[in-house]
């Protein structure tokens, strides 16, 4: 089941569960590693070179991971699956246009190492010690609902204890905590019938959370 | 539920097809050549594996080449309704290349994998679920087992695995900013191991429910995948997250390491890689088994490089034969008695693992069964 919902978006962030801990807060501006403390919990290196889809897929994963209530000691067993229409397709261009600025005979390692999908949740891992499974996932057909639902079959397989997923770009993150638990999901419900945006979504989360 | 490998087909630059990819392995000589595709780029190399009688249309990317004519002995005969799976790392990238090259801004958006998909989907004629994995250098062994268990869970009785990437300026520029590109063809497990050589290839592999495990049908398994989170780019030196993916691919197969005959390594030739993979080979068996990488034949081949290593492996599980390392010439100390200058007869082989790693600190192993004995 889906056991926490978590989004970051440039306006505003928030959780919310099925178990009623749900909040929303205006965001704080992502500039600097000390920015985003109180979210992630502690400093990351490296933080300030991430791009701006990184750090809102951080803070939202590990604002999922805190409200989900795992076990600590699960870390080791959770992975992380992500998705989203564009993919690394942003990081891909900047690659390649400062490559060519500089003459076609040198690029930045910085910039090559974010572009591939699974990029900015290879730092998620990194930053939150997750070592389960790591991949991006895309559905062509409602692609978020099935993410949500490669990442239950990931922890079904036994491959893990649970799973984020992360549904993502440029603009919001939208980061879901999905283990085996049995439960009614009304969110999982909710998800199937969506096309949105990562930032129609963490909007329709915001509204949710301030009616309730 | 057993999962066979119910057809497959690959192109390396070896050439088109399996035999050719296996014959190449056990001739011993490389399919990387000095290229002037970048000649005037200065890179750290110019080495890759190009597939010599590519025939790219116009306006199309070398990956779509490639598949039109791999795929084409499914076009029409596919059900229709088979679930399909592609494998890339970073779509048709040439896109990207070009939108910036020739300042056409729009086209940046076909090098989105989706878009892969879908050119895929209509060649094809498929119209059920159709879904892209990515993940690093691992990106088709996770496809496999994303397959596997949409078979194993009774979603469908039979899924289409699709894995390409090609040598492109994009990807060649940055494995050479980052120094990991040799200037000869690549020697995986070799003591003077200088890097990689990045090379292009497709596969496809059907995938589907098999009741009666039979000679000759090879299954998947089990699989195991984890994640380092160590570094974006390094592996952990200490390799337990790929030591933990082989007994999670154990584990689901209910089998031990020691009941494996012999393992298809990732073996890129950089010198941390293969050192990794030797740590988590060394640790998880009770002594040497036999290991084989076809990087230094094919070089690196990216997101089609777990599946061309599992048909390989496959073939060498039916002939009793693991094929050579290609370009291995004094093997490192850690890797004597494990990875071969020769092909090894290993003769009745029912069990082989195959591991694969990334960036992102990604791994992943598949276990091969072979027909009855599985």
């Amino acid at each position: 089941m889906i056991r926490a919902i978590a989004w970051f978006c440039a306006d505003h962030h928030g959780v919310f569960t099925p178990a009623g801990e749900s909040w929303q807060r205006p965001s704080p501006a992502l500039s600097t590693s000390a920015s985003a403390v109180k979210l992630i919990g502690r400093p990351v290196n490296y933080f300030s070179r991430m791009t701006t889809e990184a750090r809102f897929c951080l803070c939202a994963a590990s604002m999922a991971l805190k409200a989900s209530r795992w076990p600590e000691s699960r870390g080791a067993e959770i992975g992380v699956a992500s998705g989203g229409c564009d993919g690394c397709l942003a990081a891909d261009q900047e690659y390649f246009r400062d490559y060519v600025a500089s003459g076609r005979t040198l690029g930045r390692g910085n910039l090559f190492i974010y572009t591939l999908p699974t990029s900015v949740i290879g730092e998620v891992a990194i930053v939150l010690s997750l070592t389960g499974p790591c991949l991006f996932i895309h559905d062509e057909v409602r692609p978020l609902p099935s993410l949500a639902r490669h990442a239950q079959r990931i922890v079904a397989d036994g491959e893990a204890a649970g799973m984020l997923a992360l549904w993502s770009d440029p603009r919001a993150a939208v980061c879901m905590a999905v283990d085996a638990g049995a439960g009614e999901d009304k969110i999982f419900e909710l998800l199937s019938k969506s096309e949105a945006t990562p930032l129609q979504l963490a909007s329709g989360f915001q509204l949710m959370v301030q009616r309730a | 539920m057993n999962v066979a490998i119910a057809q497959s087909d690959v192109v390396t630059a070896y050439g088109w097809g399996l035999d050719a990819l296996w014959d190449g392995l056990l001739s011993n000589e490389t399919a990387i050549r000095a290229t002037d595709r970048f000649a005037e780029r200065g890179f750290l190399s110019n080495q890759a594996a190009i597939i010599p009688d590519l025939e790219v249309q116009g306006g199309e990317s070398r990956s779509m080449a490639m598949l039109r004519r791999l795929l084409l002995p499914l076009v029409a005969k596919i059900d229709p309704s088979t679930p399909l799976i592609l494998a890339t790392t970073v779509g048709e990238i040439e896109y990207v290349e070009a939108a910036i090259l020739t300042d056409r801004p729009e086209l940046a958006a076909e090098a989105r994998p989706q878009v892969l998909l879908r050119r895929i989907k209509q060649m094809l004629g498929l119209r059920g679920p159709a879904t892209v994995v990515s993940s690093a250098c691992a990106s088709s062994a996770i496809a496999i087992s994303r397959a596997a268990s949409v078979i194993r869970h009774g979603d469908a009785r039979r899924v289409l695995v699709i894995a390409c990437d090609s040598v492109s300026e994009f990807v060649y520029s940055g494995f050479s900013t980052l120094l990991s590109l040799c200037d000869g063809p690549a020697r995986p497990f070799d003591a003077q191991r200088g890097g990689l050589t990045l090379g292009e290839g497709a596969a496809w592999a059907l995938l589907a429910a098999d009741e009666s495990p039979r000679e000759g049908v090879f299954s998947i398994l089990g699989w195991g995948s984890t994640t380092d989170a160590v570094h974006m780019t390094a592996p952990d030196r200490d390799a337990r997250g790929l030591s933990r993916a082989i007994a999670k691919a154990c584990a689901m197969a209910g089998k031990t390491v020691d009941e494996i005959s012999f393992i298809a390594a990732h073996g890129t030739a950089t010198l941390y890689s293969d050192a990794m993979e030797l740590v988590a080979l060394r640790g998880a068996t009770q002594g040497p088994k036999p290991i084989f990488s076809v990087k230094g034949g094919i070089g690196h081949t990216l997101a089609s490089a777990g599946l061309v290593q599992i048909l390989v492996a496959a073939r060498a599980m039916s002939v009793g034969i693991v094929p050579p390392t290609v370009g291995l010439q004094v093997p490192d100390p850690s890797a004597v008695d494990w990875a071969h200058k020769t092909s090894v007869r290993i003769g009745r082989a029912p069990l082989a693992l195959s591991i694969s790693s990334g960036f992102g600190g990604v791994n992943t192993a598949v276990l091969l069964g072979g027909g009855d004995q599985s």
